[in-house]
């Protein structure tokens, strides 16, 4: 990955901190992932080798996170002070799909183990 | 009007992105705080989905020598559902919002509300009806 200075976006002046509170929550998000992952990892002895693809689905999805995020604080405080944030369609989805893909394949997991 | 010249004032619109143009027609942009405190919801709801899949995953696994093979089943198959019906629902209930507060309408009731709680009760209900019956 080539990694690209990003411009700073500047003090945004919201005294509510959203772009902050958000970018917070992708973190926790992203922590959770990483918790959820060792979970899988835990088990792995008890459901063998298919629960290594809910690890990879897990630990993709919050590396993703974790490249974003610096980019997504930027965004979100520069759209505060244009008072104009563009709705984060694709990283909404793709998360839901992440989760969507982690509860097919675990009952996948449960119904053949 | 020369052709190569725009107007200083004319309101270009930005573009949003093709799967936004598409999600999230119409309507104007809603105030920032809101677009991401709706993204936060969001998330609060994702890792509530996180801790259904990760107990569905582990129930089914420390309980081997606790619950009978089809009460531990059929309860790990139920937290992993609800979690993949949340992690969906979530993603609805993002869309529908974003979408009320472009075209300033009421918002939605959360229909993953009710699912949640109905869904929790359930599973509720399979350990007590098998502590009871054990």
């Amino acid at each position: 990955m080539v990694r690209t200075r990003l411009p700073d976006p500047g003090p945004h002046g919201d005294p509510g901190l959203q772009p902050e509170r958000t970018t917070l929550a992708w973190g926790r998000t992203m922590m959770a992932l990483v918790t959820v992952s060792a979970i899988f990892l835990r088990w792995l002895p008890h459901h063998g080798f298919p629960i290594l693809l809910l690890f990879a689905v897990s630990a993709a999805a919050a590396a993703a996170i974790y490249l974003t995020q610096r980019r997504r604080y930027g965004a979100s405080a520069r759209g505060i002070s244009r008072e104009r944030v563009d709705a984060d369609t694709s990283a909404v989805l793709w998360t839901a799909f992440a989760g969507v893909a982690l509860g097919a394949l675990g009952i996948g997991v449960v119904l053949a183990g | 009007m020369p052709s190569n010249q725009t107007p200083p004032n004319d309101p270009v619109p930005p573009s949003r992105g093709k799967m936004a143009e598409r999600l999230l027609p119409g309507g104007t942009e809603p105030d920032p705080r809101f677009t991401l405190a709706n993204e936060r919801t969001f998330l609060a709801w994702i890792r509530t989905a996180l801790a259904l899949l990760a107990g569905g995953i582990a129930i089914e696994a420390f309980t081997s020598d606790l619950f009978l093979e089809p009460v531990r089943k059929s309860l790990a198959v139920l937290l992993l559902l609800l979690g993949m019906l949340l992690s969906a629902g979530a993603a609805g209930r993002w869309i529908r919002v974003e979408r009320s507060m472009r075209n300033k309408t009421p918002l939605p009731l959360p229909l993953i509300v009710p699912l949640l709680a109905g869904a929790g009760a359930l599973a509720a209900a399979v350990v007590l009806v098998f502590i009871l019956w054990r």
